[in-house]
C-alpha cells in the first residue's frame, strides 16, 4: 500500500466518523516567528467550539488556516473529509463548505446588501438568480433585517453589517461557520443583536468555531472551549470546567485578567 | 427619498464626507450684503487692502492688454472666420459635408439621452436663480468694463488702412470710442437687465430655492447662438489661394444655420426623451445599451459615416460573412461546452489546446509557414481566450445563453468592422488623410481613450499580479514608456513603425500616432489604476476568497469596480491630458487643429503670416472642451460616490 493510499484510507476513516475539522500537528511560521505550534484538535459535527486566548496567540491564524486564507507549513488539516493541499479544486470545495465571518465585516461596499449575499451563490454555486434572491431574502429575515436588502453596506449600522456578513456566509449553505472576533469591532449596544443571531445558528445545529472575548456567549452556547497561548493549545474543556475549575496556571491567569 | 434618509444615518455615524454626495443640497443661505462682503474679504486689514488694490490693478492691466490685442486693427480675424471649415475638418470635401452633420447629430443625440437619463434626482441641483441673476449682472458689468478699458480704435482711411502720424497710430477720441461701441453697450445692458429682471421677478425666498440646471443654461445659450445665425451672417466669405472658402455670397453662418438648428432640436428632443425614459423607470439595461452605443460611436462614425466604405459584395458574401458565421458558431459551441458545470478537467484541456493552436497561428504567420487572414488569426485568438475564461461564467441555462449572445454580438461587430476597415473609402480628399483639423484631434483622442483604457487596466492588474512574468513585463513596459518623452514615441511610431510591419501592410500616419498615444496613455493610466488597486483593503480579497470566488471573478466583480471608482479623478485628468497632447500631431506632420493655425492658414496667400489669431482661437477651442470635460468629471464623481461606504 502506497503512502497516498494510506492517506486516502485514513482520510476516509476520519470522514466516516462525524469529525468536521481535524487538525494534526499543525505548524505555521511567519518568517522566523512560529505562529502555530503543533496544533491538534478535532471538532465534531454540530459542535460549537469557542477559541479563547490573549491577543497575538494565533487564534486568527489558526481559523484562517482552516479555510486556507493562510497556508500551514506542517501537519494536516482535514475539513469535512477533504484534506487541505495546494490542489486548487480542494480549496474551491473547502471554501464552499466553510463560511467565514470577519471582525471587520468585509462587506463589498459597492454592492447592495442583496447583491453582497447573492454574488457567490450565483457565480460559485451557479444558482439561478431568482432562487438566490429568494434565499437571500429569507436569510435576511433570519438575521432580522429583511427591510435592508436594497441598501448599501455603508448605510447600515455595524451590527446590521455584521448580520449581513453572516447571511452572506450562510447563503453558500456551508457545513461549518468560522467566526473571527465577530463582535470586537461593534459598539456595545450592537453586540447582543449579533450574538443572538449566532446563538440561533448554534441551536440550529451548525458546526461553529468562534474566536471571541464574549464569555457569556462561551458559557451559554459553547460545547467546548479551547484556550490558546503563544501558538499552542494550552487547555481544552467544557465551559463549566473551563470557567470554574481550570487546570493550567496560564489559563487561570488569563481568566483572572478578563473576568 | 430613501437615499436621503440613509445618508442622514450615515452622517450621524460619522461618515459625513461620503454622505455629502447623496444628500440634497440645503437651500442657499442668505449671503452677506455686498458692502459687508467686500469689507470682510477684500479690505480686512491695511495689508490686505494693499494686496487687493495692487493685484486688482495688475488684473485690469492684463485684461486691457488682452482686449487691445484681440480687437487691435492689426488683427486679421478674417483669417479665422474664413477658414472655419479648414480648422474643423481640413480638406474633407464640401459636397460630402452632410456626413459631418450626421456625425455631430449622432453625438448630440447620444449626449442628450445620457444627460436626460442621468438628470439629478433632487430638485436642488445646479445654479440658483439668485446666483444666476447676479452672474448675469456681473457679466454685463464685465462687458461694460471691457468697453471702457480697451484703448480707442485706430482711425482708418477709406481703403481700411490704419492712419499714422508722427506720434504713431492715430486714434479716435475716448468719447468717440465710447459712442462707437454702442453695440457692446447694448450687449452689456441686455445682460445686466436680464439679470435684474430675474432678480426682481422672483421673491427673495424663491430666488434662493429655484434652481436652474446646467443643461438648461446650456440649451438656452446654444439656442441664442443658433438663432443668431438666422439673423446675423456670422463668418466671412472669401477666396483663399484662388478658391472659395464658403460659397459666394454665403458665410459660415448662412451655410451652417440649418444643420445647427436641426442638431439643436435633436439635442433638445433627446434630452426630453432621456428624461421621460428615466421617469418611466428605464432600467440599467437601457443605460448599458446607451453606453454600448457610445463605445461603438467612434468606430461607426469614422469607418462607416465619414469614410463611406466601398464594399466588394462578391467578397463580402463569399468570404467575410461565412467567416463571421463560422467563428460565431465555433466560439459559441466552445463556450456552450465549457460553461457546462459537468465538464471539469476536460474543459481546461480543451481551452489549453485551443490557445496552443491560436499561438501557433501567429508563430506560423511570423515565419510564413502557412497563409491566413489576419482576422482569422485574431478571431481564433478570441475563441481561445474566451475558452480560457469560460469556466468563471458557468451557470444556469439562461446565463449561458446570455454569454452566447454576447459572443455572437462580439463576433458580428468584430467581423463587420474588419470588413469595413479592409474596404477602401469612397470619399475623395486631396490630402493623404481623410479628415483633419479639430476632427482629427477628436478622432485620435477618442480612439486613444478607447484602446488605452482596457490596456491600462490590464497593465495595472499585471503589475500587481502574483505571477512574476506578468509583473516584470508590465513593470518594464510602464517604466520604459514613462521614461521616454511622448513626442519621441510619436516620432518613433510615425517613422519606424512602417519598417516593422510585415510586407504589404501599411499604416497611416494617424493610425501610427494613435498607437503611440495609446501605449503612452496606457502606461500612465495603469499607474492611476494601480493606485486604485492599492487602496482596496485586504479584507475585500479575503472576503472574496472566503466565499469561494475565483481570482478572475474576484477581480471583475469586487476589485476593479472599487479600484476604478477611486481612480476616476486621475483617470479623467489623464483623458484631458491626452486630448490636449493630440496637438503634438502637428509636430509629426499630421494636419490637426494646431497645424491649421500654425502652418496652414499663415501660408495662404491671402493671410500670409497671419498666425496669432488662429492660435488664440485654437487655445479657445481646446480650453472649452478641456473645461467641459473636467466639469463633467466632477459631476461623474459625485454620482458614482452614491452607495460607497
Ligand atoms: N501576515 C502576518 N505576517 C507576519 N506575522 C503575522 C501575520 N499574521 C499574524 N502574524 C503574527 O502571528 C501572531 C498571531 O497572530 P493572530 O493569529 O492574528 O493572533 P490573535 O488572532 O490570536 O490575536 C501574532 O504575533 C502576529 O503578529
Ligand atoms: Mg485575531
Amino acid at each position: 500500500m502506497s503512502v497516498s493510499d494510506a492517506t486516502t484510507a485514513l482520510t476516509e476513516a476520519l470522514a466516516a466518523r462525524d469529525d468536521m475539522i481535524v487538525c494534526e500537528g499543525v505548524n505555521k511560521w511567519f518568517g522566523d516567528f512560529q505562529a502555530l505550534d503543533e496544533i491538534s484538535a478535532v471538532i465534531k459535527e454540530r459542535e460549537v467550539v469557542v477559541v479563547l486566548g490573549p491577543s497575538g496567540s494565533g487564534k486568527s491564524t489558526w481559523i484562517r488556516c482552516i479555510n486556507r486564507l493562510e497556508v500551514h507549513q506542517e501537519g494536516r488539516i482535514v475539513v469535512d473529509g477533504i484534506e487541505l493541499s495546494n490542489d486548487l479544486r480542494n480549496i474551491e470545495k473547502i471554501r464552499s463548505e466553510v463560511g467565514m465571518v470577519f471582525q471587520q465585516f468585509n462587506l463589498f461596499p459597492h454592492l447592495t446588501v442583496l447583491d453582497n449575499i447573492t454574488l457567490a451563490p450565483i457565480w460559485v454555486r451557479k444558482k439561478p438568480k431568482r432562487e438566490s434572491d429568494d434565499t437571500a431574502r429569507s436569510l435576511l429575515e433570519r438575521v432580522g433585517i429583511p427591510e435592508q436588502a436594497e441598501k448599501y453596506p455603508g448605510q447600515l449600522s455595524g451590527g446590521q453589517q455584521q448580520r449581513v456578513a453572516i447571511a452572506r456566509a450562510l447563503a453558500m449553505e456551508p457545513r461549518i461557520m468560522l467566526f473571527d472576533e465577530p463582535t470586537s469591532a461593534l459598539d456595545p449596544e450592537m453586540i447582543k443583536e449579533v450574538l443572538d443571531v449566532m446563538k440561533e445558528l448554534a441551536r440550529s445545529g451548525m458546526t461553529m468555531m468562534v474566536v471571541t472575548h464574549e464569555m457569556g456567549f462561551a458559557r451559554e452556547v459553547a460545547d467546548r472551549v479551547i484556550f490558546m497561548e503563544e501558538g499552542q493549545i494550552v487547555e481544552t474543556g467544557t465551559p463549566e470546567h473551563f470557567f470554574t475549575d481550570p487546570r493550567e496556571e496560564r489559563t487561570k491567569l488569563f481568566l483572572s485578567q478578563i473576568l | 427619498m430613501a437615499d436621503t434618509r440613509a445618508a442622514a444615518e450615515t452622517a450621524e455615524r460619522g461618515g459625513a464626507e461620503d454622505a455629502q454626495a447623496v444628500e440634497a443640497l440645503p437651500p442657499e443661505q442668505p449671503g452677506l450684503p455686498p458692502s459687508e462682503w467686500i469689507r470682510k474679504n477684500l479690505f480686512s486689514s491695511p495689508f490686505n487692502s494693499v494686496l487687493t488694490v495692487a493685484f486688482g490693478l495688475l488684473a485690469l492691466l492684463i485684461v486691457r492688454g488682452l482686449l487691445n490685442f484681440t480687437f487691435s486693427e492689426e488683427r486679421n480675424w478674417d483669417a479665422v472666420r474664413t477658414n472655419l471649415r479648414l480648422i474643423f475638418t481640413h480638406a474633407y470635401p464640401e459636397e460630402q459635408y452632410s456626413r459631418i452633420w450626421v456625425c455631430v447629430g449622432t453625438i448630440a443625440v447620444l449626449a442628450g439621452l445620457s444627460v436626460g437619463l442621468a438628470a439629478a434626482e433632487t430638485a436642488r441641483r445646479g445654479v440658483s436663480v439668485r446666483k444666476l441673476s447676479s452672474s448675469l449682472v456681473a457679466m454685463g458689468a464685465t462687458v461694460a468694463l471691457g468697453v471702457v478699458l480697451r484703448e480707442p480704435s485706430a482711425l482708418t482711411d477709406i481703403e481700411g488702412r490704419v492712419r499714422r502720424d508722427d506720434s504713431g497710430i492715430m486714434r479716435e477720441s475716448f468719447a468717440e470710442a465710447m459712442t462707437d461701441r454702442w453695440a457692446w453697450w447694448l450687449a452689456a445692458a441686455v445682460l445686466a437687465s436680464a439679470g435684474a429682471a430675474l432678480w426682481f421677478g422672483f421673491g427673495d425666498e424663491r430666488r434662493r430655492e429655484t434652481y436652474v440646471r446646467p443643461v438648461e443654461l446650456f440649451m438656452v445659450g446654444s439656442a441664442v447662438l443658433v438663432l443668431s445665425g438666422w439673423i446675423y451672417p456670422w463668418g466671412h466669405y472669401a477666396f483663399a489661394d484662388g478658391e472659395f472658402i464658403a460659397e459666394p455670397g454665403r458665410t459660415v453662418a448662412m451655410s451652417t444655420k440649418l444643420p445647427w438648428t436641426v442638431i439643436w432640436l435633436l439635442l433638445a428632443a433627446a434630452i426630453a426623451a432621456g428624461r421621460s425614459m428615466r421617469r418611466a423607470g428605464a432600467g440599467p439595461n437601457f443605460t448599458l445599451a446607451l453606453n454600448l452605443c457610445w463605445l461603438a460611436c467612434p468606430f461607426v462614425l469614422y469607418w462607416v459615416v465619414l469614410r463611406d466604405p466601398d464594399l466588394d459584395w462578391g467578397r463580402v458574401l463569399s468570404v467575410d460573412i461565412p467567416l463571421g458565421v463560422l467563428f460565431a458558431a465555433l466560439g459559441g459551441a466552445v463556450l456552450w461546452l465549457l460553461t457546462d458545470q459537468r465538464i471539469g478537467e476536460l474543459g481546461r484541456i480543451i481551452a489549453t489546446l485551443l490557445m496552443g493552436v491560436a499561438v501557433l497561428n501567429w508563430v506560423a504567420g511570423f515565419f510564413g509557414w502557412y497563409p491566413m487572414l489576419q482576422k482569422v488569426r485574431l478571431s481564433f485568438l478570441l475563441v481561445a481566450l474566451a475558452a480560457l475564461v469560460a469556466h468563471n461564467f458557468a451557470g444556469e441555462r439562461s446565463k449561458r445563453l446570455r454569454l452566447l449572445a454576447v459572443w455572437v454580438a462580439l463576433m458580428a461587430v468584430f467581423h463587420y468592422m474588419a470588413t469595413l476597415m479592409n474596404s477602401p473609402s469612397t470619399v475623395e480628399t486631396p490630402t493623404e488623410a481623410l479628415i483633419g483639423g479639430f476632427s482629427v484631434t477628436l478622432i485620435v483622442a477618442s480612439f486613444t481613450l478607447l484602446f488605452s483604457f482596457p490596456l491600462g487596466v490590464m497593465l495595472a492588474l499585471a503589475r500587481t499580479s502574483r505571477l512574476p512574468i506578468f509583473r516584470v513585463m508590465s513593470t518594464s513596459f510602464i517604466e520604459v514608456v514613462r521614461g521616454v518623452p511622448l513626442i519621441t514615441i510619436l516620432l518613433f511610431f510615425a517613422v519606424m513603425l512602417q519598417l516593422f510591419l510585415p510586407d504589404g501592410m501599411s499604416i497611416s500616419l494617424i493610425a501610427a500616432a494613435t498607437l503611440g498615444y495609446t501605449l503612452f496613455s496606457a502606461a500612465y493610466l495603469a499607474e492611476n489604476v494601480r493606485g486604485g488597486l492599492q487602496s482596496i483593503r485586504r479584507g475585500q480579497y479575503e472576503a472574496s476568497d472566503a466565499v469561494g470566488l475565483t481570482a478572475m471573478q474576484r477581480t471583475l466583480f469586487i476589485v476593479l469596480p472599487q479600484a476604478l471608482r477611486v481612480s476616476i479623478p486621475p483617470l479623467v485628468g489623464q483623458v484631458i491630458a491626452t486630448f490636449k497632447e493630440t496637438s503634438l500631431l502637428a509636430v509629426i506632420g499630421a494636419f490637426d487643429l494646431l497645424r491649421m493655425a500654425n502652418n496652414v492658414i499663415p501660408s495662404q496667400t491671402q493671410f500670409l503670416g497671419v498666425k496669432r489669431e488662429g492660435l488664440l482661437f485654437v487655445c479657445l477651442v481646446y480650453w472649452v472642451f478641456a473645461y467641459a470635460m473636467s466639469k463633467h468629471s466632477q459631476r461623474l464623481e459625485k454620482r458614482l460616490g452614491v452607495g460607497e461606504r
